[in-house]
């Protein structure tokens, strides 16, 4: 127990984060085509949000930014991609719940392989990444009022 | 307890260097990421509990403390990546099938998994565990999910290739694991899709057509008696699986049919047979309505990654049958989740229907109405067991209805009814008489946002039942303090005096007819976020009953304690 705790403060603390970029991992799109995470990469700024059909606060953050999106808009050029993480199990529902969503570009990620390359452990999990792909910032968890926190770094990336 | 607060000074320092590192750039050479996630329990003493049954001490062989913890190190350079996955029950939590059925008696078990990769245009190599399904995943899918401690991943090795996103072909072979060992048993398949539409130029719709094949050896099956009485055919099982998917103009049809082709075994109860399945998911978007509707019949298709020792929990499984029903996030419509007659039976029939209306106006983004109405009903189909004939017969039903309003940017109600009806009696014994139960659950869900940091939730919930524990009544508050808190207190009542436990859960058999136990399960918790680190601190009582994720499900055992999550990356 104690040698394993100390490995993991060992490596927390010995490694250091740098400019992560995306991992090159086949989703699939709304039209049910594979296509690489990087083709979303297009010099805009994104917001990239993994969820679910069962992940509640996942939809309330989504819901939350489709509110606000028309006016962040107006300050600022991003886009939103909001990643499914659901199975063969409700991929369909998630299919029929994006049509809620226009204005984002979203993708299915069936066997979980995105989340597992971008180290999502629990949803919602949202990144902030530049117009180069690189993750800015990571977030986990959805309280009411925290997407305030993702705009802000968008804002930052113009 | 001394270990609780070790890990809790631990984390606090974790979240510290996350903090720091976050500002140390080491350039775009090579990217290392690392990822932990640690789940603990402190399993407190609860005399009510001990008194009615739901508890025995004598089940908590590992102490009062169990923790399931996952680290995760990859590093990334270019096309190369590689990558160790480390988990560690320390010892495992209360209700875990990886913990049950391992073999070995030590407390304190880890289990190591690790690949290289390289990826490329058109190509890629992976060696080390793999993660993949073919299609829906009723041949094969290796896949990890956490909260039932669940991962056979296969540790071998997979190629593929794509040529010009006309053909993709993929071959892998490899040895699964089986909790926290690693089977002897070899899993092998190829699959191949074809995307009919890019090959004929036609870009406004998909048409894509996909097959595989997928083999398991058994070892040993020969020097084995009591397999061979079982009419199993020999070490070596083979399965197919032949798939087309259409997509156009918000139409989608996607359609499997996949067949087991030698005789199988997957329940002792049951004679050695080969296995089909048939499903098919079709959707339907247009402007703000959705549909989708699966259809799904499937006989003797769920496939053992080891056959012997049959049995052996959720985890013995290479392929993934999921249930296909409405997976609930509110506690009162999710107290008795269908778990599935193909678990006890042959085979089983069904499906389900999801219709989405919304209203909205695209000028005031703020203010909409969501209507989504939800429908699922399965059968068995014609089977034996103990040597008797059994007709198909429904055994579950359920019908749910819920409507959102976000009124303004500060106010959202959600309103859910849900009517579930279920053969209690398949749950336990197989038996061939039906003893059918019903509920009613009711929820109201109001949140509220004074300001941009301030947020309060309130849910309130109902279930009216005929089922042995009866009525209950359930609440929640929760306030946040956005971005960084949470707070929440929330109680489920079973307001009702339990009924004889005749068809209850077997876990209750000690409680005597006429006994009158009107449980509180409360909880109340915290959690703390910031950037990648989430940390959710909880005290409460939880009920004995199955957990369920991505489909498949899991018995809980009750207890009350205290429990720390933690999640941090980076």
């Amino acid at each position: 127990m104690k040698k394993f705790l100390f490995l993991m403060t060992a490596l927390v603390m010995g490694f250091t984060a740098s400019a992560q970029s995306l991992p090159d991992v086949k989703v699939e799109n709304q039209e049910g085509k594979v296509v690489s995470i990087k083709e979303v990469v297009d010099g805009t700024p994104m917001i990239i949000s993994f969820w679910s059909t069962t992940c509640k606060p996942c939809i309330m953050e989504l819901n939350a930014i489709y509110s606000n999106l028309d006016e962040w808009l107006e300050e600022a050029n991003f886009k939103v991609v909001a990643v499914s993480v659901d199975d063969a199990r409700s991929v369909s529902r998630a299919r029929s719940m994006v049509n809620n969503w226009e204005g984002y570009t979203c993708l299915f990620d069936k066997n979980q392989d995105l989340k597992r390359a971008m180290n999502v452990s629990l949803t919602p999990h949202t990144f902030v990444v530049d117009g180069n792909g690189n993750i800015v910032a990571s977030h986990s968890g959805y309280t009411p009022g925290s997407e305030q926190k993702l705009f802000e770094e968008i804002k930052a990336l113009q | 307890m001394k270990k609780f607060l070790l890990l809790i000074s631990v984390l606090a320092l974790a979240s510290l260097a996350s903090e720091a590192s976050a500002q140390i750039k080491v350039g775009n050479e090579g990217q290392l990421t690392v990822a932990l996630e640690s789940n603990n329990n402190y399993y407190a003493k609860d005399k009510t509990l001990e008194e009615i049954g739901l508890i025995n001490p004598d089940d908590r062989t590992r102490g009062n403390f169990g923790s399931n913890d996952y680290l995760k190190v990859d590093y990334r350079l270019g096309r190369f990546s590689a990558g160790v996955q480390l988990d560690g029950y320390l010892p495992s939590l209360y209700g875990y099938d990886a913990y049950e059925y391992q073999q070995r008696d030590s407390k304190l078990t880890a289990f190591v998994t690790k690949y290289v990769q390289w990826e490329d245009q058109n190509w890629g190599v992976r060696l080390g565990d793999i993660f993949d399904q073919f299609g829906n995943g009723l041949i094969f899918r290796s896949y990890e999910d956490r909260a039932l401690a669940f991962n056979n991943s296969l540790a071998g090795a997979r190629a593929y290739y794509n040529f010009n996103n006309f053909v993709n072909v993929k071959v892998l072979a490899g040895a699964p694991r089986l909790y926290d060992v690693r089977s002897k048993n070899l899993i092998w398949g190829a699959d191949l899709s074809v995307s009919i539409s890019d090959i004929i130029g036609w870009y406004d719709g998909m048409v894509s057509v996909e097959g595989s094949y997928v083999g398991r050896r058994q070892k040993g099956i020969a020097d084995d008696f009591m397999l061979s009485l079982t009419g199993v055919d020999g070490d070596i099982l083979n399965m197919v699986s032949g798939r087309a998917n259409v997509e156009y103009k918000g139409i989608s049809f996607r359609g499997e049919y996949a067949a087991k082709l030698n005789n199988d075994l997957y329940n002792p109860v049951l004679p050695a047979a080969k296995g089909n399945v048939v499903s098919i998911d079709l959707g339907y978007n247009y402007k703000r309505f959705s549909a989708s509707a699966t259809f799904r019949r499937q006989e003797n298709m769920l496939t053992n990654i080891e056959l012997r020792p049959l049995g052996i929990g959720g985890g013995n499984v290479m392929n993934y049958l999921p249930l296909l029903t409405r997976q609930h996030t509110y506690s009162l419509a999710n107290l008795n989740p269908y778990r599935g007659s193909s678990v006890h039976t042959g085979g089983e029939i069904g499906g389900q229907i999801d219709l989405y209306y919304s209203i909205r106006n695209p000028k005031m983004r703020s203010k909409y109405w969501n209507f989504h109405a939800n429908f699922s009903m399965f059968n068995t189909i014609d089977h034996e067991a103990f040597g008797m004939e059994m007709e198909g017969r429904n055994v579950w039903l359920d019908f749910n209805f819920d409507v959102e309003r976000q009124w303004n940017k500060s106010l959202k109600t959600t309103f859910l009814y849900s009517f579930q009806r279920w053969d209690e009696e398949i749950n336990h014994f197989d038996s061939p008489m039906a003893h059918y139960c019903r509920s009613h659950i009711f929820v109201g869900d109001v949140t509220y946002k004074f300001n941009k940091k301030h947020s309060i939730r309130v849910e309130a919930q109902y279930l009216a039942s005929n089922d042995y524990e009866g009525d209950w009544v359930a609440g929640t508050i929760e306030y946040n303090f956005a971005p960084k808190f949470s707070f929440y207190v929330s109680d489920m009542w079973n307001c009702e005096k339990m009924q004889d436990a005749q068809y209850g859960n077997f876990f209750y058999n000690s409680l005597g007819d006429g006994d009158h136990y009107l449980l509180h399960y409360y909880q109340v918790g915290a959690s703390f976020t910031h950037n990648s680190l989430r940390a959710q601190l909880s005290y409460g009582r939880n009920r004995a009953g199955y957990v369920c994720s991505g489909g498949v499900c899991r018995f809980q055992p009750a207890y009350t304690g205290v429990n720390l999550s933690v999640t941090l990356s980076f």
